[in-house]
């Protein structure tokens, strides 16, 4: 592994900027809001995470809240209804 | 000798592959006889169908191939105390990777950290990895959000 701490100071692994540039353009593409505000070339890398990191929470959320109406609608549907049809007719 | 560029690989598949992962992964749970018993909290099968969600999000997008899916299908396997092998893959040391992408901005570091404990798997990566994970793990958690909001749609009583 000695190697390794003597290519510290290399450029090898550390991040260019055309994939930094390429990230924040495919992030920005995902994230539904900015992007269209800045008119400047240099975006601001701390902007975009922190616009990333609520993005994350929030579909976390949107999960937790569907699988609490999954889980209702699954303990109540009966055996004849048409929903039981469906899950059926999907689960086979 | 510079380095060179690799284009960054965030193609997810298709929302039917998600689907299927999901209710074949939800029809498992159905036939264990602990869910559909009467004195089963509700808490408990939320539960189960969110680990359910991930577990089979982790599955349709790629298994073991990408760092936040295997990450998720370990922990899960965890919490099961199930015995899954996983093949062991060169992991660098974490505390020398932490040094090389702690020399950028301050503010986005601190950025980046609360990333890593969002994504699983994100404590042991670069700052370049994590971004790309970060960027597959977005598109594969909208997939699965959009897979169960159609699949409550389908259920709930019109």
């Amino acid at each position: 592994m000695s190697n390794r701490r003597s290519r510290q100071s290399s450029s090898a692994p550390r991040i260019s900027d055309d994939q930094i540039i390429d990230l924040v353009t495919k992030l920005r593409q995902i994230l539904p809001e900015i992007g269209q505000r800045r008119r400047s070339d240099k975006v601001s890398a701390s902007k975009v995470l922190q616009e990333t990191c609520n993005y994350i929470r929030n579909l976390n959320r949107e999960v937790d809240n569907l699988s609490e109406r999954l889980a209702q609608l699954l303990e109540s549907v009966d055996e004849d209804s048409p929903q039981a049809a469906v899950i059926r007719s999907l689960l086979m | 000798m510079a380095s060179a560029y690799n284009p960054i690989y965030t193609d997810v598949p298709e929302k039917d592959v998600f689907a299927l992962h999901f209710l074949q992964t939800l029809s498992n749970l159905r036939t264990q006889n602990s869910f559909s018993s009467p004195d089963n909290k509700t808490s408990d099968r939320v539960k189960k169908i969110k680990k359910a969600a991930y577990v089979s999000m982790a599955r349709a997008a790629g298994g073991t191939n990408r760092l936040w899916s295997r990450s998720l299908l370990h922990q899960a396997a965890k919490r099961n105390n199930k015995n899954v092998r996983f093949l062991r893959r060169k992991r660098r040391v974490t505390w020398l990777m932490r040094r090389r992408s702690n020399r950028g901005d301050p503010i986005e570091d601190v950025a980046a950290e609360r990333l890593r404990n969002l994504v699983p798997g994100g404590g042991g990566m670069e700052t370049s990895k994590l971004m790309e994970e970060t960027a597959h793990y977005i598109k594969c958690l909208s997939m699965q959000v959009k897979v169960m909001q159609c699949l409550v749609d389908g259920l709930s009583p019109k």
